[in-house]
Parts: structure tokens; C-alpha cells; sequence
């Protein structure tokens, strides 16, 4: 699992967001299309090409895609 | 309701040495059972999200993703002096008048919801009394959401499989919409309202019905109305609002939903409970005409279909775009409003039927549908 691939299916499953705005330092909650809709597009996104189930808590305790990432990944090697 | 429990020959379940023992879950099939009829009925009111930007806080953009993602747009609600009982009595009169079955045949109703009346009685004896049915029928509420559909259609079939009924009326209704916060945007854009009547009756030579039912109580808290009942009766104190952290208003007394553990539980578990349902009738995922699933919402139900690979135009979608997510009522009244042209025009159909959400519960049905007597949406006129 690469941090740019897992970038891009962020990028893609949030609406309105353009192309190249995230960094692994982005905070994402900050971002103005960051709402509960984008929660459940994200979590399919991640369902869908990691198969990792990913919840309210795993939301909370990320503030940045990286740390987003470590998440999935650490569920991804259980 | 007769008195000849005389189990039939005919009746069959997972424990048959012909069909797999599936232990962990309960799993049955039906012979001689068949559906005869369905009706749906709708209030007239209809509420549209673009006419709510305020609930978003003047957010166009939110809006209009909700709108193209979710699938947010129209929703039919009632007024404060309708209930669920009032659409399901008004399908049941026009079910009963199109199929032309006789009130001294029916031996049982079944009344799904979880808006009723009142406390108590249950809503299967009002209407009971409504419909003027004969003393000689059973009478029953099943408290399940939109799940209850399925769930009854099962309890339909295990009553006349077993032998007590040959006959047994179905009515599923809810009016969620008056159980949300008008201000609360996880679900008052969501919900409208409905109610269904539903005729189940013994055939002989109906092909095989099959269901499956499932639950996970664990997660009772994540869809649910947390106030009104004996374990937190309504007070002065349930009836405060609050503000949530994103933003949203409710009282204990309004419905709460977690729209991220609900979205999870959906595509998790539907796909696998779909598919196992038709491992166990041995029926291949194409044979399927239409896969009806409850209306939860676009999203929930593009992904589900997804997931299982499945022809979106086998999966009527278009339902809660029209009515919003009408809980019990929602299965019923995809059949009546989207399929019923379809479903005349062919000998017969096989169907796929699913619901899930508030328990967490969620149960799946394979059944024929073959000369339907009546499958029609109707509007409610008080």
C-alpha cells in the first residue's frame, strides 16, 4: 500500500476537491468540502480498494492523510 | 384462524436433509405460499430538499453534493393527523377490494411498524376492528423497521406453512418523519412516509420461498429513538433539544441515527447476506428479474448493488428519490411504484427482497411473483 495511491483515492472520493491539493500533511477536517458525506465516501473508498472497514473513531483520532494512512495501513496487516 | 395446526407435508427448513444446514444463521424455504396481492399508499405531501437550503446553513454546495451523491431530492410526509395506520388501513381496502377476498378468509394480520397509534393496543387490532374483520383472526404487531417488511412476508409464510392460516394480511406503514428534528440533517432530509398491505395465501403447486433473517443487537444504539419508552419515559427533560458536534438538533425523543456505523453495517452485511441467500436456494445471481432492496438512500443502494455486481436495472432505485426512505413501507412501495407495469406485463418474476437498518436487523427473501391480483401506489385522501 503506497501513501500516493492511498492519496489519490482520498482526492477521488471526496466531491469538489481538485486534483493535487493534498499533501500526507493535510488536515483534512479543515478542508471545505470536509463534511459527514465525505466520512461515508471515504470510508467506501477505503472498503472498497483495501477492504478495511474504517470508523467514527479511526476519523477522530486522525487529523492528517498520513495519519489517516497509518490507520488503514495498520488495519490492512491485521 | 382455523384449528387444524396439522403441520402440512409440504413445509420445509434448514434442518431438510435436501437443503444445507446453515447454522449460523436461520434460513428457511416455503412451499405452497404464494404473495396474491400489494398495495402502497402515500401521503400527498410532498417536501423537497431544494426548498431547505436553510437546514444546510445556506450551503448550496453541500446541498447539491447531498442531492447527487445521496441521492437527496423529494419526500412524501404526512400530516400531524395521519398515521401509519390510516395508509396502511387505505392499501389494505383497496387490496382487499382488488383481490376480492373475503373478510371471513383472512386468518391473521399482521401489523409491521414502529409508529403506531398508541403504546397500546398494537396497531394489528385497530385495524382489526377498522377493517372489520371476523372474530376468528389472529392479531399482531411486529416492532422492526426496514427489515419488517421481509420479516413479515416470513412470518406470513410460517403461519400458513405450519397450518393455522390460509390467508394472512400484511400491512407494513411508518411515518418517520414525525419522529426526526426538523433541524437535524442526518435525517430529516431523509425520511417520508408510507404504508403497504400485502396479501400472503396457500397455493398449492407456489414455487419455493426462501429467507434469511439476521441480527446484531450490538449495535441497537446506532439508529434509534432513545427516549419515549420504559427505559426513559418522555419528560420534560426528554423534550430539550441539543446541539450535537456536527451541528445537528434533536431531543431524546426524536430519532438519532450514526449515519457512518449504519453506512458500514449496510455494505457489510447486505451483500453477504444476498449472497448467501442464494448460495442456499441454489439460484444463480442473474436468474434474479429484480433485486429490491430497502430504501435507504441512492448511496447505500448503488453500493450494494455494486458490491454485488448486480444489473442496476434489476435494482429499482428510484423510490426514495420520490418518497424518501419510508422504513417498512419502503420494499412494498419500490414494487408499486416502480415495477408494476413490469410485473403485469410478465408470467412471472423472480424477487429478490432486503431489508436492513433499525435493530440492527436486516433479513432477505427470495420469492415468485406470478399473477399478482394488484400492485399498485396509491395516494392517501383523508
Amino acid at each position: 500500500m503506497e501513501l500516493d495511491t492511498f492519496i489519490k483515492h482520498f482526492e477521488d472520493a471526496v466531491e469538489d476537491l481538485e486534483s493535487g491539493i493534498l499533501t500526507p500533511e493535510t488536515s483534512f477536517k479543515d478542508l471545505k468540502s470536509w463534511d459527514s458525506l465525505a466520512v461515508l465516501t471515504v470510508t467506501d473508498a477505503m472498503d472498497m480498494e483495501y477492504a478495511v472497514t474504517l470508523r467514527k473513531a479511526d476519523f477522530e483520532s486522525a487529523a492528517t492523510v498520513v495519519q489517516l494512512f497509518e490507520i488503514v495501513q495498520s488495519k490492512l496487516t491485521k | 384462524m382455523c384449528n387444524d395446526f396439522v403441520t402440512p407435508e409440504n413445509w420445509a427448513f434448514t434442518s431438510s436433509t435436501h437443503w444445507p444446514s446453515l447454522k449460523s444463521m436461520p434460513k428457511c424455504r416455503f412451499l405452497d405460499v404464494r404473495i396474491t396481492g400489494l398495495v402502497t399508499c402515500v401521503p400527498p405531501h410532498e417536501k423537497c430538499i431544494d426548498d431547505e437550503l436553510e437546514l444546510f446553513g445556506g450551503n448550496m454546495q453541500q446541498l447539491k453534493r447531498l442531492k447527487k451523491t445521496i441521492g437527496l431530492h423529494k419526500r412524501r410526509v404526512v400530516d400531524a393527523d395521519t398515521t401509519a395506520a390510516d395508509l396502511c388501513e387505505q392499501a389494505a381496502r383497496r387490496l382487499i377490494e382488488e383481490t376480492a377476498v373475503e373478510l371471513a378468509q383472512i386468518d391473521a394480520v399482521i401489523c409491521v411498524t414502529q409508529t403506531p397509534d398508541y403504546s397500546q393496543p398494537c396497531n394489528a387490532a385497530v385495524l382489526h376492528g377498522r377493517l372489520g374483520l371476523l372474530k376468528d383472526c389472529a392479531a399482531l404487531d411486529v416492532n422492526l423497521g426496514c427489515s419488517g417488511y421481509v420479516y413479515g412476508l416470513w412470518l406470513a409464510h410460517t403461519m400458513i406453512a405450519s397450518g393455522g392460516c390460509e390467508r394472512v394480511l400484511l400491512l407494513a406503514g411508518d411515518t418517520i418523519s414525525r419522529l426526526v428534528h426538523a433541524k437535524d440533517r442526518a435525517v430529516a432530509p431523509l425520511f417520508g412516509d408510507g404504508g403497504s398491505a400485502t396479501l400472503i395465501e396457500r397455493s398449492a403447486g407456489a414455487p419455493a420461498a426462501f429467507f434469511s433473517l439476521q441480527t446484531d443487537g450490538s449495535g441497537y444504539d446506532k439508529l434509534m429513538v432513545p427516549a419515549g419508552g420504559a427505559r426513559q419515559p418522555c419528560s420534560a427533560a426528554t423534550s430539550l433539544v441539543a446541539e450535537d458536534a456536527a451541528g445537528n438538533i434533536r431531543s431524546p425523543e426524536n430519532l438519532f441515527m450514526d449515519g457512518a456505523e449504519i453506512f458500514n453495517f449496510s455494505i457489510t452485511e447486505e451483500p453477504k447476506s444476498v449472497t448467501e441467500l442464494l448460495e442456499y436456494a441454489s439460484v444463480e445471481a442473474g436468474a434474479v428479474d429484480f433485486y429490491v432492496f430497502h430504501q435507504a438512500n441512492r448511496y447505500i443502494l448503488g453500493n450494494i448493488a455494486k458490491r454485488l455486481k448486480l444489473d442496476p436495472a434489476k435494482v429499482p432505485m428510484e423510490t426514495v428519490e420520490r418518497f424518501g426512505n419510508q422504513s417498512s413501507a419502503s420494499i412494498p412501495s419500490a414494487i408499486c411504484g416502480e415495477l408494476s407495469a413490469t410485473l403485469a406485463g410478465c408470467d412471472s418474476a423472480q424477487m429478490l427482497l432486503s431489508g436492513f437498518g433499525v435493530g440492527l436487523s436486516w433479513a432477505s427473501a427470495l420469492v415468485e411473483f406470478r399473477d399478482l391480483s394488484v400492485c399498485e401506489l396509491i395516494d392517501y385522501t383523508s
